[in-house]
């Protein structure tokens, strides 16, 4: 049984579809992150789940329960808010008991409910204090707290590290990892940071236009994009999607496209294009190739069947310490490639890089889809 | 502050503009110098000296006259009797009007629904009504209502035209609390009135004291209301007031009106001078509408 | 699929009716909160709009009487003498009101915006007379503006004996002593609003004019009150405001009189629709003042409307 359900979820206000259609189902302690650039309907999906917005049709099952008409009392769901939305006029100890005290928990578990929580996130010596009197972290953390403290059947977090810099945000989000994996809580969490979404997530939903684009691991996201869309939202620098002509090679159907010199290179696919028909030879594609296969020439990697070099011209170079960003233009577009620092690089002359292919994904240029290769 | 390159015309300027700030503070102060001034005098010294002469002493005689003695159309018992009418309207319909108003305030910031918004704008026309135009017809309704001259009917009229401001007010304060309050509170499982006794009335006491002060202001200095919907025992102060000093019985007693007028003034005064920064603040959140 | 329907008629069971009808009941809660004023807006604001409206159609005296004359009344009040000069005075003693109240605001805001020592209480004298009613202003100032023994007489003690101070019984000057009590109970007000709104200015923007070589005569005039246009406007529509509805003043200070050459709209209104049995005539005069309000409330809300959808 899945903990939590959503069923072909549609949402319209007047006119406008905010939602198109959702399904979802998610097991018992899985981490799911809901991603997508803002508008995407995101945080309408969190809000449906969580009953604050009602759904105009489809239905949201928790656990066994259909609660798609039900009341957020009654969903046994806790949320963490971007802002917080700590109660101004409670010390820590109240926000944290509030919830347990409207649902008539008695004093004296209510107390080691608070007792549990507070030492679990190590806020004990903030339980007097009120929210005004923290820090942005450690609101975080009472936020948290409150929602633990009911220990419902699902958590959501609504973007819950936006607000905090970014050291903090990246401790913050070990620690959210850490509490997952020690509690085994199942957990909804919209972001639209990608890097949370790939360090947090069981699995990714990433949406665009009230429509769920693609639903997997983290890993098959990065590796397997569903379309162009999902693999330029996801990882940083975002993937290269290069313009070029499905061609024949000597190891099967490849593609071609014009090097640092002008010159046509052609570079091998996967598999030797299997899933291509001979029928589209010419036709133009999107290549899509993220920057960290596009690298200084490595010895071990030298002759491999799906490596080859290219002359490129080297643009604009930006350091970053563990690698240098190599900025070039290919087939008229730019591109980013990830070189060693210590290659050495002249801005304005021919490099020569190796183009590591065995990922190397094709997109209709047209439709964005992505093309079987 | 004092900077050693400025110069001896800018010192002078900066003399200026005390010196202009200060004798506009005279100006502003002169009428309320020259009542306390005339209630301490005697009919004698009033004619002899002018506004600004000081009285040969402490003479209480025109403020008793004025409180228990001085005659107000028909009877002649001061303006005591009416200083206790007008706060058995004000109180009363300062508390309704605020309550209905912080309700009101919470659903249209809160728990907007279709409509809501509507709603709102529908009232906030009601801010800027001239009174006149419902003049007629709430003094049919109120004889109807069997409530013509009397007090109650006083706080129904004030409570039903302070709704609209006192909903304004609290409408644009909890416009500035977080959304996201309510549904923490609603995902805490406590209901509509919960959230407003627990969460929502413990951040409200700012904009209480702001519309309190507002409201009592408004309907202590009412003059229009009071001259048409009250009877001659249910008047407020300054409807007894106006009676008072246009009231002529062998020649004008203006110590006994300046009293009067003290008198009349003292409780806004005080509330101004106790809480004037809140007072302020409602001027302001009044003027910036919507 | 299936199982999912039959879970649905599982849970859908297991829910107990009364939890449903409170729940529906919750729903309607926020909705039920403001059905009270609602209905009280829409009949004792709207409804008795419409009322008046009707009643100014109708030859009613003492008592309503539904005999419709059409625009009769309107005839009457636009022939009626004391309603044109009435119309004349408020047009006189708005205009002027709003003028000087609006000078005297700006100006000592921008005094007071010169980190002066004591600006709280200053700025608590300035304002101290909007915390007073009307009626208590007029019967000071009519008291300070006695011919013989106010501030006439004052001047005279100072030695200057040909000064003649008689407006308040002067039918051709009447409105100018309303003006001066109204500007000294209001302008504290436009000071507050205006202070309000240069303490709001952008302080970078004067630091950038400073350094373009302006003066601060030249920033204020160039920049500053330029960036105060909706404090002006408001400050406008609310002095605007007060004066349409400017009543307990004059019955105050100057009870209409001399004769009747300082009734403004809504002393014509009192006195035709309450005490003059003229109940229609009263109507219509109350249609009018309504109509003055929107007049000049339309474009203002229209304006604010449209600037928030821009925003």
């Amino acid at each position: 049984m899945a903990a939590l359900t959503i069923d072909n979820v549609q949402k319209r206000y007047g006119q406008t579809e905010v939602l198109k259609g959702i399904d979802i189902a998610i097991d018992k302690g899985e981490f799911l992150i809901l991603v997508g650039p803002s508008g995407c309907g995101k945080s309408t999906l969190m809000n449906s789940i969580a009953g604050l917005e009602e759904v105009s049709d489809g239905r949201i099952l928790i656990g066994d329960q259909d609660v798609t008409r039900a009341s957020p009392k009654d969903r046994d769901i806790a949320m963490v808010f971007q802002s917080y939305a700590l109660y101004p006029n409670m010390t820590v100890r109240q926000n944290i008991a509030f919830g347990l005290e409207i649902r008539k928990v008695p004093k004296a578990e209510r107390e080691a409910e608070v007792k549990r929580v507070a030492q679990m996130l190590q806020i004990e010596h903030l339980l007097e204090r009120k929210p005004s009197q923290l820090s942005g972290g450690q609101r975080q953390r009472v936020a948290m707290g409150r929602a633990l403290a009911r220990r419902p059947r699902l958590y959501l977090f609504d973007e819950p590290l936006s607000n905090l810099d970014a050291k903090l945000r990246v401790e913050m989000r070990t620690e959210i990892k850490k509490l997952h994996q020690r509690l085994g809580t199942t957990i909804v969490y919209v972001t639209h940071d990608q890097i949370e979404a790939m360090t947090l997530a069981d699995r990714i939903a990433v949406m665009r236009d009230g429509e769920l684009l693609q639903l997997a691991t983290p890993q098959e996201i990065y590796d397997n994009p569903a379309n162009q869309f999902v693999a330029g939202f996801m990882g940083s620098p975002a993937m290269n999607f290069i313009p070029c002509q499905l061609a024949q090679g000597d190891t099967g159907i490849g593609v071609q496209l014009e090097d640092g010199n002008g010159q046509p290179v052609w570079l091998p696919l996967p598999d030797g294009g299997a899933g291509l028909q001979q029928a589209q030879l010419g036709k133009t594609v999107t290549l899509g190739l993220r920057p960290e296969m596009i690298t200084e020439p490595q010895p071990h990697k030298a002759g491999q069947p799906l490596v080859r070099e290219v002359a490129i011209r080297v643009d604009v170079t930006e350091p970053t310490g563990a690698d240098t960003m190599v900025l070039t233009e290919l087939s008229g577009v730019e591109v980013n490639c990830r070189v060693n620092p210590r290659y050495p690089l002249a801005t304005g002359q021919l490099a020569s890089l190796m183009f590591d292919m065995s990922k190397a994904v094709l997109f209709d240029p047209i439709t964005e889809a992505r093309l079987d290769n | 502050m004092l900077d050693n390159s400025r110069t001896a015309s800018q010192q002078l300027l900066r003399w200026g503009i005390y010196g202009l700030l200060a004798l506009m503070a005279l100006i502003y102060l002169m009428p309320l110098w020259v009542m306390l001034l005339t209630s301490l005098k005697d009919i004698e010294e009033i004619r002899s000296g002018t506004l600004l002469s000081l009285p040969q002493g402490l003479n209480f005689d025109a403020w008793q006259k004025a409180w228990s003695s001085a005659c107000t159309g028909g009877t002649c018992e001061g303006i005591s009797p009416y200083l206790a009418n007008s706060f058995l309207i004000v109180i009363p319909a300062v508390a309704i009007s605020t309550l209905v108003g912080a309700l009101n305030g919470y659903v249209v910031a809160m728990w907007r629904f279709r409509g809501s918004e509507l709603f709102f704008g529908l009232l906030l026309v009601g801010c800027f009504i001239p009174f006149q135009v419902v003049l007629l017809p709430m003094a049919r309704t109120l004889s109807f209502l069997g409530l013509a001259n009397t007090t109650t009917g006083l706080v129904l009229v004030h409570v039903v035209y302070g709704i609209a401001f006192t909903t304004l007010f609290f409408r644009n304060f909890y416009v500035g609390l977080p959304r996201e309050l309510i549904s923490a509170a609603r995902l805490d499982g406590a209901g509509f009135f919960t959230i407003f006794r627990r969460i929502i009335l413990p951040l409200s006491t700012p904009i209480i004291v702001v519309t309190v002060i507002w409201q009592f202001t408004q309907i202590w200095n009412d003059f229009l209301f009071g001259v048409v919907f009250s009877g001659s025992d249910t008047q407020p102060v300054t409807v007894a007031l106006n009676n008072l000093v246009n009231t002529s019985f062998g020649g004008k007693q203006y110590n006994v009106d300046m009293a009067a007028a003290l008198i009349a003034a003292l409780p806004t005064l005080l509330v101004y001078v106790l809480a004037g920064k809140y007072f302020v603040r409602g001027l302001t959140a009044g003027a910036v509408k919507g | 699929m299936n199982n999912i329907d039959a879970v649905q008629t599982l849970s859908e069971a297991k829910r107990a009716p009364l939890a449903r009808i409170q729940d529906r009941l919750a729903d309607w809660l926020p909705k039920l909160v403001l059905t009270p004023t609602l209905l009280v807006v829409l009949v004792c604001m709207y409804g008795y709009i419409l009322w008046t409206g009707l009643l100014s159609l109708t030859n009613s005296r003492l008592l309503p009487v539904w005999n419709f004359i059409g625009t009769g009344q309107y005839d009457r009040l636009f022939d009626n003498d004391r309603w044109l000069v009435a119309l004349n005075n408020l047009v006189l003693f708005g205009g002027l009101f709003i003028l000087v109240c609006l000078a005297l605001g700006v100006f000592l805001a921008i005094l007071l915006d010169q980190k002066i020592r004591q600006e709280g209480a200053l700025r608590t004298i300035y304002l101290y007379p909007m915390a007073i009613s009307f009626i208590v202003t007029g019967t000071a100032w009519k008291w300070l503006l006695n011919p013989s023994l106010g501030l006439e007489k004052l001047v005279h003690s100072w030695g200057f004996d040909s000064f003649s101070f008689d407006w308040l019984v002067d039918p051709d000057r009447v409105v100018f002593c309303l003006v001066i009590a109204a500007v000294w109970q209001s302008s504290g007000f436009v000071m507050a609003m205006f202070l309000a709104g240069l303490r709001g200015v952008d302080q970078e923007m004067v630091k950038a004019a400073q350094l373009d070589g302006a003066s601060m005569p030249t920033i204020y005039r160039r920049i500053i009150l330029p960036s105060l246009k909706p404090v002006f406007f408001s400050a406008f529509v609310i002095l605007a405001h007060i004066a349409i509805k400017s009543f307990d003043l004059v019955a105050a200070l100057t009870g209409g009189g001399p004769g009747y050459s300082s009734d403004l709209p809504a002393n014509f209104m009192y006195t035709h629709a309450f005490t003059r049995a003229q109940m229609g005539l009263g109507a219509a005069s109350a249609m009018v003042m309504l109509g003055g309000v929107l007049a000049i409330l339309v474009p203002y809300l229209y304006s604010e409307l449209r600037g928030k959808r821009n925003a």
